[in-house]
């Protein structure tokens, strides 16, 4: 195993496998540290093992290819949006993680970080990435495992001993938006999130995915709505109107910030906001 | 003497002589001093709202290491306050409050400190809590306080019962009688707020050392006389035995007029001997802040269609959390801040302090005033829907002219009110209207009044003209961040004395040089030490002309002072340097000091009006009109502010653009309070929100820059003619959103603050009106005794 | 454990464990106390530092994270004297109040200003979504920055 730097309780591996190796001895991951850090702040001991893995190069590649984008997940807020600024079909994709936390949080919170926080509901990054259709890919010592972003937030409470190290995203023929609520501008946590992927077609709308988060303990597609809309024609009006009766899907968590009720309630707010963005992003298609 | 200086020398937009520091990060803050070799201090806090202490034990504690001390109440068993003494520095027998210190540990390190304090054993039997107010006034609540009856009382004549801690009341004409007039439209409403916390970004910090036997407390605080007699009382040691500095302050808002960090610090230092400092972390700053206060209000209106309101009643019930504090004494406001604004032809009011088992409220920024002013607003446009009245207009009929009485029977002198609100329209003309910018949202509008005042109270300053032409003020003032003690203070000093104000020394507080003061805050700083100050210059003058009339062979009439010289006047460029006169004094007669002390005349009110009050009239009133747009996201709730515009009456505008600051800053803290700002009590009555991600104060993309007016020229007992400008540019701000925000929706807005779930729950129900069962229709049941004569009257 | 720092330009070490938050080891065993620590939560800003050139909340990165890099606080900025535009701009325009929050908001906007000397007032109130000021109502922040290209503009 090689090292940047060693201390028994502080490991700074430079390969993927040497970052399975040094995990154990109740070290755990830390990629930019901006949740773990904040251990006193929830009233946990602050961390005092890790194995950091912000030295390790190949976390922080980011490959643009034809029909598909991957990325290390040690890539930062920052670099994701900048480096994807170029590709009009994860417009969703960059809006999430140039919209989330604030500027310096976004320079070091880590694309695995946001996605392995299994306790923060909050997220942007993972909507997002369940309506791309994106896959993950988990490795421990043991081998990797491949697996859609569904299963992997499902499993992402239960992992452990392993490393997320990169995000594949399909790319095509479509597009995607992001609608996130915080409760002021900006700068709080979104109180509810969708994320939405279109196909582009002349007339119908084709391949739709959406995706809430925030509102439940776990983002999860909003299946119901892309049934209803799946072959109709684009109609803002009528997209609110389903969303709207189909909110009953989702049991809003109560939180400090906002109660349930208030979760649900705005998602179809957040849906037409979603379907406006897509429809000037069709438009605008040369 | 009588020689006064032109207050015109005193005006200027002075820049902040503190402001390179703090710019650079060289300014040290009382958290930024502890050092190498200073103990470290932490406090073991109650995890439940009520309960019997078993036992504490911190026998294994102590032992742990680097622990140098542990106290307990057993150390201090006195008790503090403001009005009632009920408040002990830890829990011994009873646990009040979720937060409240059972026991405090100094050790080498903080991390020592905070795992011993966690090691210390603490049994308690949990009790059943009343963590609201309406609980507090069931008949059949448990007491916060069992023993209340036995309390010291500090001031006399409020009237006292179990968890009513402590109630003032205005009684003024026959508000029963105007009730039943056939000719009036009777209005009622009921109002609600949560509590605001202030967020200082310095939390409440302190350190203590004994220095040659005497205590010496270098601490953030806006009350340095306060603490020295608080801590001295509670450590059983003379007050001359105790000394406080305060560097800059890392904002106080009125949360540092707290007492409660500093005598903990003091006992440690006092049993181990070393330097010791104590610091809230940001969790416990916020869990144990000492808020503004959550209240409930009930307001009921007799008015004429004419506008004329001849008679109101109004119950206010303020949480005064676990111990009294100041909610006791701002029962007084509500005379001030309900009753100060419109003609009434008669009035009642009745303002209690209630005990909770939730952590002790405080003073914040126009206390009282904010959501008083919001409820009397939303009243007043509640009215003009009654009546079928034009806003703007029945407030032009019915706020105070010159003459007019309020509610204690003080009669306000000048046209202020009426005047502020023609320069409001006018700048609203002027302006436009941002309705465009609402896009499909709902636009809102309103305009408010609202009435604030400074509580002038006792200062003291010493000035020193140096032999160098340079004057030293000397003063227990502290710099909180407003500015006053380097803008107006050295302005005034070099005002009166016709030096320049950057050769105006200030002298941060220390209780060992400077006289009494009564401490920064309610908008005094700049009216009381001002005035202490030019007394002082006063007194200086009278040593300084004799010696310069001698100099120049001229009578002490035709000197004038100014650009550091003596002049005779009307002739340029004659006469001395004022260095030379001083240095000439000083040679003569020894250094040229002044002294000089204010306090408020007292202005009469009526007798017989006011009961439970610690001033019955206000020295010097102040009014504010505030105007704000918004608009409403009828599918989210979010409210935007469109614009947002303030007439001030500043009495006279000392530093135009310092006040520029206070404005903005004020609104934009006022903003927070009606939009975002939301504290709850949990289940285990521990405040919910103890982080900045949860407690959501304005950012910059929330916030409006302020369309400003200052109003000069209302009589003010202010030096120069000067009214407090820092703490009134807050007191309208929920007012005036709430009122837009009715105005875009339609909706009863009763409560603050207007998050959006709670707007959007609004617009998506059809709630009944808010009502407060616990506070009775029929006004004389939420008092608990009238004297006999006016229940006779 | 040492932990070496290359701090405003020099080699500084102090002994602590390597997970401590950079601000801790900046305050409490450097003693450059500019560098303030409010809320320890990254939603402040007080703690703003440069790493290699990027402001960086201080609370929230491990000292070792900054083992390698080069920091800068507040104290490596420039002071009375020899202030950089920010300063010079915010204390012309007189915004500062108690002074807190202002090492955090001279750290990001100076980043940023030099990045974006021209930008339009609502992006440079985007970038401030993570600097809270409690004192002053921001936007006489946001004039004094709008100013240092207005004089740019004129001085050109
Ligand atoms: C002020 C503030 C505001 C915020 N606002 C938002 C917001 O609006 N939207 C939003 O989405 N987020 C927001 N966040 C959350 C932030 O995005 C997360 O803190 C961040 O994404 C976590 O990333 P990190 O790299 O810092 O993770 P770390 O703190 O390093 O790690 C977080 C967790 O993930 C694990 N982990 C990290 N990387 C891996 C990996 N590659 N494989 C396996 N496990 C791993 C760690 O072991 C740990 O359990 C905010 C945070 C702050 C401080
Ligand atoms: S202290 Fe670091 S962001 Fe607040
Ligand atoms: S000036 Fe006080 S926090 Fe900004």
């Amino acid at each position: 195993m090689t090292e940047a730097n060693s201390g028994s309780d502080v490991l700074r591996p430079i390969t993927i496998a040497g970052a399975l190796d040094a995990l154990g001895g109740g070290r755990q991951i830390m990629a930019g540290a901006t949740w773990l850090m904040r251990a006193p702040v929830r009233g946990e001991a602050p961390p005092k093992a890790a194995v950091l893995i912000g030295s390790i190069p190949e976390l922080q590649q980011i490959s643009i290819g034809q029909d598909q984008v991957t990325l290390g997940a040690g890539v930062t807020h920052t670099k994701l949006a900048e480096a994807l600024a170029g590709v009009p079909a994860l417009k969703g994709l960059v809006t999430a993680a140039s919209r989330a936390a604030n500027p310096p949080i976004r320079a070091v919170a880590t694309l695995g970080g946001n996605l392995c926080t299994a306790a923060f509901a909050a997220g942007d990054l993972s909507p997002q990435l369940l309506a791309l259709d994106a896959r993950v890919t988990y490795a421990t010592k043991d081998g990797t495992q491949d697996m859609d972003m569904s299963q992997f937030l499902a499993a992402r409470g239960n992992l452990s001993g392993g490393l997320l190290t990169r995000v594949r995203i399909p790319l095509g023929n479509f597009r995607s938006a992001h609608a996130r609520l915080p409760l002021r501008k900006a700068g709080d946590y979104p109180v509810a999130i969708v994320s939405a992927r279109m196909d582009q077609n002349e007339s119908l709308m084709r391949r739709v995915r959406i995706a809430v988060g925030s509102v439940e303990a776990t983002p999860r597609r909003w299946s119901g709505l892309e049934a209803a809309l799946e072959g109709q024609p684009y109609d803002l009006k009528a997209i609110a109107d389903s969303a709207g009766s189909l909110t009953n899907e989702f049991t809003g968590r109560d939180g400090v910030e906002a109660d349930g009720w208030y979760r649900t309630k705005v998602l179809p707010a957040l849906v037409r906001q979603v379907f406006e963005d897509l429809s000037m992003q069709f438009a605008e298609r040369p | 003497m009588s020689r006064t200086a032109d207050p015109a020398a005193a005006v200027m937009d002075l820049p902040r002589r503190d402001a390179p520091d703090k710019l650079a990060g060289r300014t040290r803050y009382t958290v930024d001093m502890a050092g190498p070799g200073t103990l470290h201090a932490a406090i073991r806090r109650a995890d439940i709202p009520r309960g019997r202490i078993i036992r504490v034990e911190s026998g294994v504690a102590r032992q742990m290491p680097g622990v140098r001390a542990i106290v307990t109440a057993q150390d201090a068993p006195g008790t503090h306050g403001i009005g009632i003494s009920d408040h002990p520095l830890f829990a011994g027998k009873e646990i009040r409050y979720n937060g409240e210190p059972i026991a405090a540990v100094a050790a080498d390190t903080l991390e020592q400190a905070r795992a011993a304090a966690a090691a210390i054993i603490v049994e308690v039997e949990a009790l059943p809590p009343v963590l609201t107010m309406a609980e507090a006034l069931s008949p059949s609540a448990p007491l916060v306080h069992e023993g209340w009856k036995d309390y010291g009382v500090l001031f006399e004549g409020g009237a006292r019962k179990g968890n009513i801690a402590w109630e003032a009341k205005v009684v003024r004409g026959d508000t029963d009688a105007a009730f039943a007039r056939p000719d009036v439209t009777i209005v009622e409403g009921c109002y609600e707020v949560g509590r605001q916390s202030h967020m200082p970004f310095e939390p409440r910090a302190a350190i203590a050392t004994f220095e040659d036997g005497r205590l010496h407390l270098v601490t953030s605080t806006q009350v340095p006389w306060t603490v020295r007699a608080v801590t001295s009382s509670l450590l059983g040691i003379p007050s001359s035995q105790v000394r406080i500095t305060v560097p800059p302050v890392g904002a106080g808002f009125g949360l540092k007029f707290d007492c409660t960090i500093e005598p903990v610090a003091a006992l440690l230092a006092w049993k181990t001997g070393r330097r010791v400092s104590l610091a809230n972390s940001r969790q416990e700053e916020m869990a144990t802040c000492l808020c503004r206060e959550n209240a409930q209000i009930r307001i009921r209106s007799a008015v004429t269609t004419e506008g004329e309101i001849v008679g109101r009643e109004a119950t206010v019930l303020m949480d005064c959390g676990a111990y009294g504090g100041e909610q006791i004494f701002l029962t007084t406001m509500t005379a001030h801040t309900l009753g100060s604004n419109y003609r009434l032809g008669s009035v009642r009011l009745s303002t209690r302090a209630i005990y909770t088992n939730t952590p002790p409220n405080g003073a914040f920024r126009a206390c009282n005033g904010v959501y008083n002013t919001f409820a009397l607003e939303r009243h007043t446009d509640e009215i003009c829907a009654a009546i079928g009245m034009d806003p703007v207009e029945f407030r032009r009929r019915a706020v105070f002219r010159d003459g007019s009485i309020g509610s204690t029977g003080q009669v306000f002198e000048g046209e202020v009110l009426v005047p502020m609100i023609e320069r409001m329209e006018a700048l609203k003309q002027k302006s436009g209207s941002r309705e465009a910018e609402a896009g499909g949202r709902l636009y809102g509008r309103a305009t408010t009044v609202g009435s604030w005042f400074v509580f002038v109270g006792p200062s003291a300053a010493t000035v020193n003209l140096n032999a160098d032409g340079s004057a030293t003020l000397v003063t227990s003032g502290v710099e909180i961040g407003s500015g006053t003690m380097v803008q107006a203070l050295p302005q005034i000093v070099a005002g009166q004395l016709g030096i320049r104000p950057q050769d105006v020394v200030v002298k941060a507080a220390d209780t060992d040089a400077a006289g009494y003061d009564v401490g920064v805050g309610g908008g005094r700083t700049t009216v009381s030490l001002g005035a202490a100050s030019v007394k002082a210059c006063e007194d200086v003058l009278s040593k300084l002309l004799p010696v310069a009339a001698e100099m120049l062979q001229t009578s002490q009439d035709n000197l004038v002072l100014g650009k550091g010289r003596i002049e005779i006047a009307g002739r340029k460029g004659s006469g001395a340097t004022i260095a030379s006169v001083a240095q000439r004094a000083q040679a003569l007669h020894g250094p040229v000091t002044g002294s000089g002390s204010f306090t408020g005349q007292g202005v009469p009110s009526m007798a017989g009006c006011a009961m439970g009050h610690f001033i019955n009239a206000i020295d010097i009133p102040i009014f504010a009109v505030h105007d704000c747009e918004v608009a409403v996201d009828p599918d989210t709730g979010h409210v935007e502010i469109l614009s947002y515009k303030v007439v001030q009456d500043v009495g006279r505008a000392l530093n135009p653009r310092a006040i520029h600051g206070q404005i903005q800053g004020g609104v934009v803290q006022g903003l927070g309070y009606a939009l975002h700002e939301d504290v709850t009590i949990d289940a285990k009555g521990r405040i919910a929100q103890d982080s900045f991600e949860t407690y959501r104060i304005p950012l910059a993309q929330d916030v409006v820059p302020v369309e400003f007016e200052l109003f000069e020229g209302a009589p003010s007992i202010g030096p120069l003619g000067v009214k407090g400008a820092g703490e009134v540019p807050i007191l309208n701000v929920g007012a005036a959103v709430a009122c837009a925000v009715a105005n875009a929706t339609g909706k009863p807005v009763s409560r603050l603050p207007l998050t959006p779930p709670r707007v959007l729950g609004l617009l998506v129900s059809d709630e009944p009106p808010l009502d407060h069962p616990h506070i009775g229709k029929d006004w004389s049941s939420n008092v608990i005794a009238l004297p006999q004569s006016v229940r006779a009257g | 454990m040492t932990m070496r720092l290359f701090i405003n330009g020099e080699e500084r070490s102090a002994a602590v464990h390597p997970l401590t938050p950079l601000v801790d080891v900046i305050r409490d065993e450097l003693l450059l106390t500019g560098t303030k620590s409010v809320c320890r939560e990254g939603f402040c800003g007080a703690c703003t530092v440069h790493i290699d050139g990027v402001p960086t909340m201080s609370c929230l990165l491990p000292v070792i994270a900054a083992e390698g890099k080069a920091v800068t606080t507040i104290e490596g900025v420039g002071g009375p004297g020899n202030m950089n535009a920010v300063q010079h701009a915010l204390e012309e325009h007189d915004v500062v109040q108690c002074g807190m929050c202002f090492p955090g908001m001279v750290m990001s906007m100076t980043a940023y200003m030099e990045r974006r000397p021209a930008a339009p007032r609502a992006d440079i109130k985007a970038a401030m979504s993570g600097n809270i000021c409690r004192c002053t109502g921001y936007e006489r922040i946001i004039d004094a920055l709008l100013s240092i290209a207005a004089k740019e503009d004129t001085t050109a």
